[in-house]
Parts: C-alpha cells; sequence; structure tokens
C-alpha cells in the first residue's frame, strides 16, 4: 500500500518536502528541477505529486490522494469534502481587504472588489451586509485599484511590502491563513495503520 | 448557431451499463425479499411542504415547479421521507413491523461544482417498528452483504451514534452559533481549529479535552468503546456506547463484524438520524457509497410514532467501481441475426420464431446489399459486434464465419454465449 501526497506546488511544497526528508523518507529522483510528475521514496511507501493549489483539495476528497498540503484560503475558496487534520502553521499570512488608505470601505453604498478569491470575498461582505460587485481576477490583483477597475481587492497579505509599494494599505483582516494538512475521508479509516505515523510526525514536528 | 443539448449533471446510461443496473438491481431486491422487505414505489414528484421544514435538505437543493393548481412541488430529493409517509399512511398501527425496500431516482439542484450527478439512483431498505440492535445490525448487514454480492470484497462501514456528541453538548449550554461551528470542525476532524475555539469559549478544561477527543474516536471498535467509556459524563452518553456495542456484537455473531468500525465524529449532517448512522466506503474509491441510520422521531411528523433504521446505496457510484475493476456483469447473449431473400420470407420469419421460443435473440432483416456488404456494415456496429449472422438466399441455409459463408442444416443452439 503507497500513500499519496498531493502537494501545492510553491514555497509550502518545499517545506513540505523538507518535512518528509526530515521525517526520514529518501526521494532519490527528487530535485526542484526534475520534470518528473511523481516521486516514490525508496522503500515505495510514500508518493508525492506536484499540482497547482486549487487541484490539491480535489485531488484528496477524490481519493487520487490520500493526503494533501494545501493553504487554508484554497479550501475557504474550493470547499471540499476532507478532514482538515492538521494546522502546519507554515506559509502563514492574512486575507485582507486593501485599498487606499484615505478610502475607507464605503459601507452603505455599492463598491467593486477585483480578487482571486470570489467566493470568499462574497462571503465576507454579505455577513457585512455590504453591496459589492465582485470581478474575479487570476493576478496581480493590486493593479486593479490602481487603474480604476475596482474600489478594493481582498487578496492574501503576508509582509504588506507589495500593498506599500503600490500605495495600498489594509482595510479589514478577513482571517488568518496558514498551510493545512488534509486527508481523504475513505483513506483515513482504511489506510490507519500507515497514515496515523505519518500525522504524528508531522505533528511532532510542529 | 451552436446547440447543445447537454444538462451540467444529467447522464444518459449506455446499454451495457443498464444491462448491469437492471441485473445488480435484481440480485439485490432478491436479497431484500429473502430477508423479508418488500418492494414499493413513491411518486417522482412530492409537495414542496413536505421538504421546507426538513432541515436535512438545504431548500436551495430542491428542484421547483408549480403545478396547474398554483402548488410549489419537488423533484424527490430523498427516498426516506416519502418512504417513511407512504409507511404511516398505510399501517397506522405504531406497533407494526414494516420492511419495505426500493430503487429510485433522487434529484438535488446543486448549485456547484457543475460536474457533480443531480440525478442519483438509490436502491435502499427501510425497517420500521423494531428499536433493537438486532434491527440495526440486520439494515448494517445487508448494508455489507449489498456490496459483497456484487463481488465487492473491499467493503467497509464506519459505525457512528449522533447521541454521544449531541448528550454531551446538552449538558453544556452552548448557544446554537457556536454548537454549529464545533459540529463543522468535529465532522472535518479539524482538532487545530477546535482547540483554537475551545480557547474563546468559557467553559471548564476538564470539558474542552473531552471535546477534543471527540474527533479522534474512530477506528478498532473495541478500542473506541474504551476511550468512550472514559468520555461519558452523563447516563445518555453511557446507553450510547451500550447500545452501540450490543450492535457490534450482533455483528460479530453473524459474522460480519470484520467490515465495521467505529466512528463518533459524524454530527447529524442529515437532521433526521437520531440514533446511530453509518456510511459505507469501498476502500480504493474515494466517496462514501452507502449511508444509512436510525430515525425515530421522522414518522413523528407523519401522526404515527415509529422507529426506523434504514439505508440508501449509490447505485451508479457502485457501478462506476464495478466497471474500473471488471466486476460488472456483462451482456453476452448472442444475437442471430437472419438476412433474407424476398422469396423466403416465410421461412426466414419462421426461424426467428423458432430461436426466440427457445430463449434466443433474434432478428430478420431483408438482403438488399450483397452478403459481404451486409456483414461489413453489421460488423462495423458496435450493436451487432457478437452477433451471428445468417443468410437465406437462393433457397440455402448460409452461416457466415471470419467472412466465409457454409451451408448449414438449421441454426442451433450452438453458444448462446459470444
Amino acid at each position: 500500500m503507497v500513500i499519496r501526497f498531493a502537494l501545492a506546488k510553491g514555497r509550502v511544497a518545499k517545506k513540505a518536502i523538507e518535512l518528509l526528508i526530515d521525517l526520514g523518507y529518501i526521494f532519490e529522483d527528487y530535485s526542484e528541477k526534475s520534470r518528473k510528475l511523481i516521486f516514490t521514496d525508496t522503500t515505495g511507501t510514500i508518493e508525492f505529486f506536484l499540482v497547482k493549489s486549487p487541484d490539491v483539495p480535489t485531488y484528496v476528497e477524490k481519493g487520487a490522494a490520500d493526503i494533501g498540503i494545501v493553504g487554508k484560503d484554497v479550501l475557504l475558496e474550493h470547499p471540499a469534502q476532507v478532514y482538515e487534520m492538521l494546522n502546519l502553521n507554515i506559509g502563514k499570512c492574512k486575507m485582507c481587504v486593501a485599498g487606499f488608505e484615505n478610502h475607507p470601505i464605503p459601507y452603505g453604498k455599492k463598491m467593486v472588489v477585483g480578487t482571486k478569491y470570489p467566493v470568499i470575498a462574497k462571503d465576507y461582505f454579505h455577513t457585512k451586509n455590504q453591496l459589492v460587485d465582485i470581478i474575479k481576477i487570476n493576478g496581480s490583483v493590486e493593479l486593479a485599484p490602481l487603474i480604476g477597475l475596482a474600489d478594493c481587492i481582498v487578496d492574501i497579505v503576508e509582509s504588506g511590502s507589495t500593498l506599500k509599494e503600490n500605495g495600498l494599505s489594509v482595510l479589514a483582516e478577513i482571517c488568518e491563513i496558514s498551510s493545512r494538512l488534509i486527508v481523504n475521508q475513505v483513506s483515513l479509516k482504511t489506510k490507519r495503520e500507515m497514515i496515523d505515523p505519518i500525522i504524528k510526525a508531522f505533528e511532532n514536528q510542529l | 448557431m451552436l446547440f447543445n443539448y447537454t444538462i451540467d449533471g444529467f447522464e444518459n446510461i449506455q446499454h451495457q451499463d443498464y444491462f448491469a443496473l437492471q441485473q445488480i438491481n435484481h440480485k439485490l431486491m432478491s436479497l431484500y425479499r429473502s430477508f423479508g422487505y418488500h418492494q414499493i414505489s413513491t411518486p417522482t414528484f412530492e409537495t414542496y411542504d413536505l421538504y421546507v421544514n426538513e432541515d436535512s435538505i438545504p431548500s436551495d437543493d430542491l428542484f421547483k415547479l408549480v403545478n396547474h393548481q398554483g402548488k410549489v412541488l419537488v423533484l424527490k430529493p430523498d427516498a426516506t421521507l416519502p418512504v417513511t409517509r407512504m409507511a404511516a399512511m398505510n399501517h397506522p398501527n405504531s406497533q407494526d413491523v414494516i420492511k419495505f425496500s426500493y430503487e429510485t431516482n433522487i434529484y438535488r439542484n446543486f448549485s456547484s461544482p457543475e460536474i457533480i450527478k443531480k440525478e442519483i439512483t438509490q436502491i435502499g431498505i427501510e425497517y420500521f417498528g423494531n428499536n433493537s440492535p438486532e434491527c440495526d445490525g440486520e439494515v448494517i448487514a445487508l448494508a455489507i452483504r449489498s456490496l459483497l454480492e456484487n463481488g465487492i470484497n473491499d467493503v467497509h462501514i464506519d459505525l457512528g451514534h449522533v447521541g454521544f456528541i449531541n448528550f454531551l453538548f446538552d449538558d453544556l449550554a452552548f448557544s446554537d452559533k457556536e454548537k454549529a461551528t464545533l459540529f463543522k470542525y468535529i465532522e472535518n476532524k479539524n482538532i487545530g481549529d477546535i482547540a483554537d475555539y475551545l480557547e474563546k469559549l468559557a467553559l471548564p478544561d476538564d470539558k474542552k479535552a473531552i471535546i477534543l477527543k471527540l474527533p479522534l474516536l474512530y477506528g478498532e471498535p473495541k478500542t473506541v468503546l474504551k476511550q468512550m467509556e472514559a468520555l461519558c459524563i452523563n447516563d445518555k452518553m453511557h446507553q450510547v456506547v451500550e447500545k452501540i456495542s450490543e450492535i457490534y456484537a450482533h455483528l460479530e455473531i453473524i459474522g460480519l463484524a470484520d467490515y465495521v468500525s467505529f466512528d463518533l465524529g459524524f454530527t447529524n449532517q442529515m437532521n433526521y438520524y437520531s440514533d446511530i448512522n453509518f456510511k459505507g466506503y469501498i476502500n480504493s474509491c474515494g466517496e462514501p457509497v452507502i449511508s444509512g441510520g436510525r430515525y425515530n422521531h421522522l414518522s413523528e411528523k407523519f401522526g404515527i410514532p415509529r422507529p426506523a433504521c434504514g439505508f440508501a446505496i449509490d447505485l451508479l457510484k457502485v457501478i462506476d467501481y464495478m466497471e474500473q475493476h471488471q466486476l460488472l456483469p456483462r451482456d453476452d447473449q448472442r444475437i442471430h441475426v437472419i438476412f433474407y431473400e424476398k422469396p423466403q420470407k416465410t421461412d426466414a420469419y419462421k426461424i426467428a420464431e423458432q430461436l426466440r421460443s427457445r430463449g434466443s435473440i433474434a432478428e430478420v432483416f431483408l438482403l438488399n446489399e450483397t452478403k459481404e456488404s451486409q456483414v461489413s456494415s453489421f460488423q462495423a456496429n458496435a450493436l451487432y459486434k457478437n452477433a451471428a449472422l445468417y443468410f437465406l438466399a437462393g433457397g440455402k441455409l448460409l452461416s457466415e464465419h471470419n467472412g466465409k459463408f457454409s451451408e448449414i442444416k438449421a441454426i442451433d443452439a450452438e453458444c448462446e454465449v459470444a
């Protein structure tokens, strides 16, 4: 039996792979530049593959992967039927509303929001009863308010330096984001004797 | 203009799959019948009022229609409610034991994601009027056997009891919102967030420790029972432990306990489950294929208080799995196709009828091109891939084999299986 990991490409995957290596698994064929899609450890008990972050919950929900490591932002934006078992406390940042400091959120008046996270943005503004038009943008979200496409943006903020450089600032914090270890609901039960030690090991690394 | 007649979430069932579906259906219905279940059917439409007060299905997930009287109808989103109503209407004596089985399509207007099936074929049973652990045991046993009988051996049942968490929470005075949040975290086994959330609540530390252990109450039944025993803070929780251990003991007696493990982290997402609930999994299939449980208060809605327990199988999910693992029954009965020249029409129809009377499949066509082109056009048709082709031409009966024709006296019952 093999335990499959789906990892979100990027910084968090690097950390997750480091964690796996620290736990004693050896991936001979893995290097950052490798173009292989699936990597297996030398004992043949663990495999991982790298996918775009929004795909991680999908792979895990459908059982194509047993375990996934992905940011909370993705889980909020693409809810999936998975067990969200560990907060790994890596890749920490905040989901924020950002805009021009001298233009606070105009509660009571309709506002245009540019974001990569339309679901999170909609949920947030709906709970505040704020009228919004949401425009889905796939990258460089900070650009939207600068050129007048949107009044403000909803995005993840780590250091805030990109915002600052573009004359924007955080208007409201929506929630904290960090990487989570998610597990397929069936695998947790049927492959328990293999998954439990892995979760324990991750827990101890925290 | 581009025409696209596909509707997201709805699918055609191909002939081989439908054949398999009928075979599986038949097999399961015979199994349930051998345990005394009577097959019934309820209408495709239900009144909206039946579901609007039921928290189990969000109103947005219902397909609604208005009939000519202005009454709001829904496409049946669930089988248990109508079957319970039927039992209540036809069997007013609440002590009656009633065992029903059904096969039906249900409809859910899921908003996302678009690939999710909105028409779901369910097969299931409902057992009314019996509140004993033996009744629960029978229902769980039939859920397991439904998969085993179809050649699926990697069966796994997760058994829980919504009472364990509910009776604990009854003693802890949470607000509805706090309860809902904790339920969501427990169901997701999100231990990290439970801990953070509990920090903010005014609750004694020992109670917090109990809640933190709830998501981990899963796995090998005997171990879990011991862990549960240690967490009980009131009599009702003790009763839950007792009940669930009796069910497990029953499953041990009938030899199916190996397929069962416990998970007490189920909260009641289907709100009518009042007691035990369970999910059935196939090991290498990422989603549950069976869902069931006990719903002792649902029938009160229809004026007859009556305990009940049942389950439903998502049949198309099971068929998908069986197809991937070559477990599907195949339709391999040979089709006999007879081509005739006009003068021999009487013979052709007579032969066909003889074949049919002994249980064979026979089809008759007028031969209006050469034998060779007839053969090649039928062999190109997937539906006739394994057909046996015959020709009544020039006063002779010919049989085709690998492009060659040889005269035969009669079509014998040779291999009926392709």
